[in-house]
Parts: C-alpha cells; structure tokens; sequence
C-alpha cells in the first residue's frame, strides 16, 4: 500500500504531446479511476507510473519515493492488462507463481501464496489449466491474481473488462470493488467506460486531450461537473445541453419556445448560455412546457427513454412510465428536476 | 417399426457432396507434381540396391532383382564415410544450435528492447542475407585463410554461422514482433529480467517456429557443398557431400555405389525433417494465425 503523486508529468512521441503536465495525489488505499475517450493519455499516464513508457518531464513517486527513473519491477506494481497477458506455456498456478518465483521465493511459500489468492478469486479449480482453456472471465481472474500474489504497492487496471461480454463485465466489475474493499490497496484503473468508472471509483479523473478536466468523487463530479465535457461525458444517457437566452424565469430557445427553469445562474446572466439537464430532468406531457416532437422511442423495460426535437436541439428523457407515444407526435416538455446546469457557451464552462 | 425406408435416390442425392471441379484439377496438378518429387527418390532407392551390371541392363524404374546390399558397405569404404559422416555430424550438431541461439537472441533485441540504432541494425542483419554466396567465396576463402583456418572445423563452421544468422533473425524477428507486447511488459512488471523474459516466455512460445528453422538448416547445412569444398582441402576433413564425389571417377562411375551413398547422405536430414515436420508445419502457420 502507498502514496502515488503524479507531479506536472509531461509525455511526448515526437513532437506530438500526448500528456500535458498531469497533477494527481493519489491516497493510500484509494480505488482513482482515470476516465476519458479514446487517445485522452489516460492509458500512457498509467503505463508511464508502470514504468513502461519513459516521462517526457515531470515526476511520479510512488510511497513517498521518486520513481521517475526506475524500472518497472523497482516499483513494487502490478498491473492488469486489457488482453490478459497470461504466459500461454504456464499453467493458470505457474502464471499466479510467476513473479515469486524469479524473486527467488521458496516453493512451499510460493504454493501458499498462489492457493490464498486463488481462494479469494474462485480460481482453486482451474490451477493446472492453460490459459486457452479458460473462459474470458477466468482469464480476466487469473491476471487479477498475479497481481495479488505480489502483495504490491499499487495495482494498475488497464482497462481490464473491455474484452468482456457486457453480463460478465458487471458481474467482474462488483467483484473488483469487493476485492478492493478486502485488500484495501491503492489501485489506478483507467477505462473509457464511465459506469465502470462511477460505480467502482472512490474519486474520478476526467481526462481530454492529455490534461484533467476534474478530479473529485463519482458523485461530486456528476452533481457538479466543472465544464460540458465532464458533463457530457459522465452519466447514462448523457446529458442534454439546450443552447437560449435567459429571458426572465425561463429559457428562451432558438425556435421560440420557451422551458421554465427552476434555477437562474448566480449573477444573473441575461445573455446566451447553456443549459444542461440530465434526461430524468424532464417531464414529458401533453399540457405545458415546451413543444417537442418525438423522434424516437426505446423502452428498456424500466423506463422509457424519448428522443424529442425542441426548437431544433434533439433531447433525450427518461421516463419512468410506459409511454405510449409514436414518432412524430407532438408533446409538451418541461423540467421537472430542481438541478440544472449553466455553462457558458463560449468557454463552455460551468457558470455558478 | 414404423419407420419408413429411404429411398436409395434420395440417400445419394443428400449424402453424396458435389465435388468442386476445381478442387479435381488441383488435385491432379498435386499428384503430377508429387509424381516428380517421387520420382528420384525412387531411383535412388532402386539404384543403390542394383549392383553394377543390374543397374547397366535395367531401365532406371525397375525393381532390383537381387538385393546388392554390398553397395552400403562399398560406398561407406570408398567414401571415406567414416571420416565424411564424423566431420559433417561435428559441423551440423555445432553449428545448427548455436546458429539458432544466435538468431534467437539477436531477434529478441531487435523486436523487444529499445536501442537507439535498432531499426538500422536490423536493416545491417537482414542486408547479410542478400548477398549472394558465391560473390563472397573468395573474399571468404581469403579471410579464413588470413586467420589460419583452412581445413579445421572453426574455419567452417564461423562462416555458416554469418550466412545462417541474417534469415533466421528476419523469421524470428517477424514472429517475435508478432507475440502481443503486453506478455513482455508483464513479466517485466512481474520482475523478470530480459534474458528471463526471453528464455522463460519467448523461448517456449516460438518452440514452433525455432524447430522449423531447425529443420530447414539442418538440411541446408547438411547438404552443403560449395564452400565446404572451398574450405575443406584436406580430405580428411571433408563432409558428406564433398565424399560424393570420389564416386565420380575419370574412367568408370559406380552408380550403385554412388547411390547407396547419397542414400545414407540424405538419411539423417530425413530422419530429423520426420522428427520435427509435426512443428514445421504448425510453425509455418504460426505467424499468420496466432494460437
């Protein structure tokens, strides 16, 4: 268990700055995610605190200790990879033993370690299988527990439910967090997905184009996202952003409609702005509010999720209810929840 | 029973697959070549168990009549086999695995760990492989000389290793690049040092590969025969191919001699392609499908 402080960390291939001075201080025993589209440096950030890609500038220590220069196995880590990486030539107890074994440990020892952690994976069955002849999951297993035989400082996911099947990533996905509750170690996990990222996170990294868009708790940065893009990018479906004029209590929307707003922006902004609403945030009815039209209807079964076109912006609801509308049909919007959020459309900051 | 009895038409027509035309006309194509490629083979067999006088009177394609065993015995004399075989299983069994060694490891480099000059240093591997031997036989002839090599095994068994090395480390090299990055990275994670990440995760999953290129130099060096003739004077140093040709005399050829003797050449190479094909063939695939 330790501390990991990313301090300004830098990483260029050629003249292309893919990391742009990234400051993180990771706590002991915390579960940080790294979250963010494709090409956003989350996975070099996490193969530069592996020690596999050298840093550009900047620094990371790991328990207090710089580890800029350090090879990979000096820096007491273990990481998971996206596709597994198990030894195909070793038997699932030879990969879990691999690591203890160049470090010179006693066999006996060795056996011990590898039946603990299999205990705690469900993986005691399957120790004298070859990697080909798991499934997917088990794989994924395997490779969590060659990382937990080593008793590391910090654990490094790298997107490691990506190659699962969506029934077996949730399922992977509670057994992650309740193994991180268990071993209580510090664990940087990098995915693109954002459920992954709210449900397991203890605090959330944003990341855009090589720099950090928001740190802070899944909750705090869905409740008060600092610009659209976190926003946008947090939460499922995503959240509408409904570009007016505020016009008194309400906004004014390109087409002439207008949505009663709960809230104004601090400071009272008279002129355009943005407004996000989370897709609950709305009613859908037939008597006031904002004229729409249906686009496209998707039960899920729980709720209903409804496309509509309102003065030119396709929004999506949630609504709880069965609907039964067809597309096309004109309906009338307001907002329904107390939360919204100004950004201003320029900067596309948040404005309060 | 109520089952009703299929009607034969029927079973033929459901059971019996189309047969593809194209697969017939590949298929006699196949044989017709295989029909060649048998073809020596089968002389050779016949002929080195023909005496002399049977193999002037036969065509080339009948059966021998009675069985010259002799022949083996007379070629193995008159070959110098004896020394021939000593010399060529010395250079084959040295150079052959260490040449594979070699190969091995520099492709690791090449493929794995970062060097500054590295894609240049490939390029100077796989520039050795495009020089024609004959071009170097002299110039080759000169150095060894120079080095006082001439007729001793360092003095062949040094330049096979320079002439092996370039294409084995293109194969491997291919195949190394090929295993997923993630394996190296892990067991660098996990502690493994490069030469243990080479011998404990490289080395097992390219066993395939590795004893195809085993099989196709075994043979080649086996069968050598131009510049051991270039560099093996003395004929006590002389390899199998090289012992050929004293079958060749300026007045008489004993063809039942020579053939018995190519036979026992070309045995051993037989035996170890039989030994390793099971590999060679997974290995010839292994690159384009990744198991």
């Amino acid at each position: 268990m330790a501390t990991v402080q990313v301090s300004d960390l830098r990483k260029s291939f050629g003249a292309l700055e893919v990391v742009k001075g990234v400051s993180i201080d990771i706590r002991d025993g915390e579960f940080l995610i790294l979250v963010g589209p494709s090409g956003c440096g989350k996975s070099t950030l996490l193969r530069m605190i592996a020690g596999l890609e050298d840093i550009s500038a900047g620094r990371i220590d790991i328990g207090g200790r710089v580890v800029n220069t350090l090879s990979p196995k000096e820096r007491n880590i273990a990481m998971v990879f996206q596709n597994y990486a198990l030894y195909p030539q070793m038997t699932v107890a030879q990969n879990m033993g691999f690591s203890l074994e160049i470090s010179g440990m006693k066999k006996a020892e060795i056996d011990k370690k590898v039946a603990e952690a299999s205990e705690i994976l469900g993986l005691t069955p399957l120790l004298q299988r070859k990697p080909s002849q798991l499934s997917g999951g088990q794989r994924q297993r395997v490779a969590m527990g060659r990382a937990i035989v080593r008793d590391p400082d910090v654990f490094l996911f790298d997107e490691p439910l990506s190659n699962l099947d969506a029934k077996l990533r949730v399922q992977m996905r509670a057994e992650i967090k309740a193994l991180h509750q268990r071993l209580a170690s510090t664990i940087v996990y990098v995915t693109h997905d954002q459920v992954e990222a709210m449900t397991m996170a203890d605090r959330i990294v944003v990341m855009r184009g090589g720099c950090v868009e928001q740190i802070g708790t899944p909750l705090e940065l869905y409740d008060r996202p600092d610009n659209m893009f976190v926003a946008g990018f947090l939460g499922s479906p995503s959240m509408n952003f409904l570009r007016g004029k505020i016009e008194g209590q309400s906004l004014l929307l390109p087409g002439g409609e207008r949505l009663a707003l709960p809230s104004l922006p601090k400071g009272g902004s008279s002129g355009d702005v943005v407004v996000g609403i989370r897709p609950q945030g709305f009613a859908v009815g037939t008597q006031d509010g904002a004229k729409a039209t249906i686009k496209v209807v998707e039960p899920t079964g729980a709720d209903t999720h409804v496309l509509a076109d309102v003065g030119g912006t396709e929004v999506t609801c949630v609504v709880n209810d069965r609907v039964d509308f067809a597309p096309g049909e004109e309906i009338r919007l307001s907002i329904s929840s107390a939360k919204v959020h100004f950004f201003d459309p320029a900067s596309e900051v948040r404005l309060d | 029973m109520t089952a009703i009895a299929p009607r034969r038409e029927d079973d033929a027509l459901l059971l019996k697959p189309r047969r593809d035309p194209f697969l017939i006309i590949l298929w006699i194509i196949l044989v017709t070549f295989a029909l060649v490629w048998i073809a020596p083979v089968v002389l050779i067999a016949f002929t080195a168990l023909k005496s002399n006088a049977e193999v002037m009177a036969t065509s080339a394609f009948t059966p021998p009549e009675a069985i010259a065993w002799n022949n083996f015995s007379g070629a193995w004399a008159r070959g110098n086999f004896e020394t021939t075989f000593k010399n060529s299983v010395i250079i084959t069994v040295i150079k052959v695995p260490l040449g594979l060694m070699f190969s091995a490891m520099a492709a690791y480099a090449l493929a794995r760990i970062r060097l500054r000059f590295g894609k240049l240093l490939l390029l100077f591997f796989l520039f050795g492989a495009m020089i024609p031997f004959q071009v170097m036989l002299a110039p080759i002839f000169t150095l060894v000389n120079g080095f006082g090599l001439i007729d001793t095994y360092p003095g062949v068994i040094l330049p096979y290793l320079a002439f092996g090395v370039p294409y084995q480390v293109f194969i491997l090299h291919g195949f190394f690049k090929a295993v997923p990055k993630e394996l190296s990275e892990a067991a660098l994670i996990d502690g493994a040092s490069h030469v243990t990440v080479f011998r404990r995760i490289f080395l097992p999953i390219s066993l395939p590969v590795l004893a195809a290129l085993l099989i196709l130099d075994f043979v080649s060096t086996w069968n050598e025969f131009a510049m051991a003739l270039v560099l093996l004077q003395d004929r006590h140093m002389w390899t199998l191919p090289l012992g050929l040709m004293s079958f060749q005399g300026q007045f008489s050829t004993d063809y039942g001699q020579l053939n018995a003797a190519i036979a026992m050449t070309v045995f051993p190479a037989i035996l170890v392609y039989m030994i390793f094909q099971r590999y060679f063939v997974s290995g010839l695939t292994s690159g384009a499908v990744k198991g």
